[in-house]
């Protein structure tokens, strides 16, 4: 029950992240992913990968505040497609992680699933920097997410690694073009 | 650590000594500074134990890559290799998961398009500006992470997909790598732009590398290396070349020119040659009509491998040198590739 309800908020988190334009939007959906994921973290490796990726998301958030655009610009007009995909993507997560897959942590599949194909499709969408490493962010701890599936004895590397990248790239200042 | 991404590496920082000591001194500077990020980059990348810690590093070298000064913007510059990072990790979770073989099969497909992503091979080609720095510009990719990238990527994937989505990932490399390879080549051909056609033949050259790869037995895991040996050493520092000439580079044909482009175009004695006939060996072993295609891609790399050795111009001086350089090292990789393969264990 509680994996289902972390998969549910890291579903909400990586959402908010696909549906937001705005500092405090990206912020919350960070924290939000990152609770969810630290949960399914604790439970699949232990407390020290819980700890880090609730440090990386935390990180991530308080730098996406720091930067980025202004407000919460949470569903701007003309982000129906938006509000379309993370449906379409939780549905085929599921799909797939109930149904398609078996055995134990159908919860870590789904969660894992979902903030990778939302985290990798914010990417494509999006041209803001900000925005976009957000996404990388949500994207480094799903990907710990991932090494834990199927793992007997989880290794914390990918955790350390993915609350390192999560947390650094989201002070990075963001750069335009100029002549190289 | 996988024996072929380490020896790549060498080459790689090989590749670089020759950036800093050929190239304009006005970038010198700067091509040493970003080709060491690279090089630990893609040092991490060999080091790695697992292929979800190559995800991270491959995540850091993006971000790193897209924050470079460079012509195209930021987000531009973004996607392909976070796209491949996603991309890989998705495919880790389907390798991991138990269910129905076709789910292998998926990861495959996603080991495929994530090397074609990260590297910026067809159908995920980088966009391109001819006046960008090397080391802002796709080549970083091309020439320099990705085929440190590759080895380490198929090499991994290898001890972790089944039997049966090995031989698919092998098809899906075989078909990417004839589409990279005659798109590629005729783009080089007929492109407007020569910094561009240069571009088109890395394109190409990839294409023999997955073919290589694609053909999963010993005589194409040769080749690709040589065709990786080619990419790094031979075409990448006669790219630097071309980038270094000045401005006036002349349309009549010399005969380093000649040379340069039979180096380009894989002719004999050049290791691009060795790879050549090694891929053709392994395609007849494997499917014989494969070979018969791959012959007549392989033919199509002369006409633009000609205006490439033109671009280069005449060669003074320093730039003379390090052309001679390039091009005895790879007459002695062509003669003789067996210590380059011993030592990727191949």
């Amino acid at each position: 029950m509680l994996a289902a309800i972390a998969g549910l908020v890291a579903w909400l988190g990586a959402s908010l992240i696909v549906l937001a334009d705005g500092r405090r939007g990206l912020a919350l959906g960070m924290v939000l992913a990152a609770t969810g994921l630290a949960v399914l973290g604790w439970m699949s490796a232990g407390p020290f990968a819980a700890a880090a990726i609730a440090a990386g998301g935390l990180g991530a958030a308080a730098g996406r505040l720091r930067a980025g655009p202004p407000g919460w610009q949470v569903m701007p007009p003309g982000s129906t497609p938006r509000l379309l995909l993370c449906v379409a993507t939780g549905l085929v997560a599921l799909w797939i992680a109930f149904t398609i897959t078996t055995g134990s942590g159908a919860g870590l599949r789904f969660t894992a699933l979902a903030a990778l194909a939302l985290a990798g499709a914010r990417l494509l969408w999006s041209s803001d920097p900000p925005v976009q490493l957000t996404a990388v962010g949500v994207l480094a701890l799903a990907a710990a997410m991932a090494s834990a599936i199927g793992a007997s004895s989880p290794d914390l590397w990918p955790y350390a690694a993915a609350a390192f990248v999560a947390a650094s790239v989201a002070w990075l200042p963001a750069r335009t073009p100029s002549a190289g | 650590m996988p024996a072929e991404g380490i020896e790549l590496l060498v080459m790689t920082a090989g590749a670089l000594a020759f950036a800093v000591v050929f190239v304009r001194p006005a970038v010198r500077t700067r091509t040493m500074v970003s080709g060491a990020g690279g090089l630990v980059g893609a040092a991490a990348i060999v080091a790695a134990p697992t292929l979800d810690l190559v995800v991270f590093v491959l995540l850091a070298l993006g971000v790193l890559h897209a924050s470079v000064t460079g012509g195209r913007s930021f987000a531009v510059r973004l996607r392909p290799p976070l796209l491949a990072a996603a991309m890989i990790s998705i495919a880790l979770v389907l390798i991991r998961v138990q269910g129905p073989d076709v789910l292998d099969r998926f990861a495959a497909v996603g080991i495929g398009a994530a090397l074609a992503a990260a590297v910026g091979l067809l159908p995920y080609i980088h966009l391109f500006d001819p006046d960008e720095d090397v080391a802002a510009s796709p080549f970083a990719w091309l020439a320099f992470i990705g085929p440190v990238l590759a080895a380490v990527l198929v090499a991994r994937a290898q001890g972790l997909l089944s039997a049966d989505a090995w031989t698919a990932l092998g098809g899906i490399l075989i078909g990417l790598g004839v589409l990279n390879m005659v798109w590629g080549t005729v783009a080089a051909w007929f492109c407007g732009e020569v910094a561009e056609a240069w571009r088109y033949s890395f394109i190409a050259d990839w294409g023999l590398v997955l073919c290589g790869f694609g053909l999963t037995i010993l005589d194409g895991s040769r080749g690709a290396f040589l065709a990786l040996f080619g990419i790094v050493l031979c075409r990448l520092p006669l790219y630097l070349v071309y980038r270094s000439a000045p401005v006036d580079r002349g349309t009549a044909e010399r005969p380093i020119n000649l040379v340069v482009a039979a180096a380009l175009a894989g002719s004999a004695p050049f290791a691009g040659f060795a790879a050549r006939i090694l891929l053709l060996r392994g395609a007849t072993q494997l499917y014989w009509p494969l070979a018969l295609v791959l012959a007549i891609a392989m033919l199509l790399w002369l006409p633009s491998s000609l205006r490439l050795g033109r671009s280069v111009g005449l060669p003074r001086g320093r730039r003379a040198v390090g052309v001679a350089l390039v091009l005895a090292l790879n007459v002695a990789a062509g003669l003789y590739p067996l210590p380059i393969l011993s030592a990727a264990h191949l």
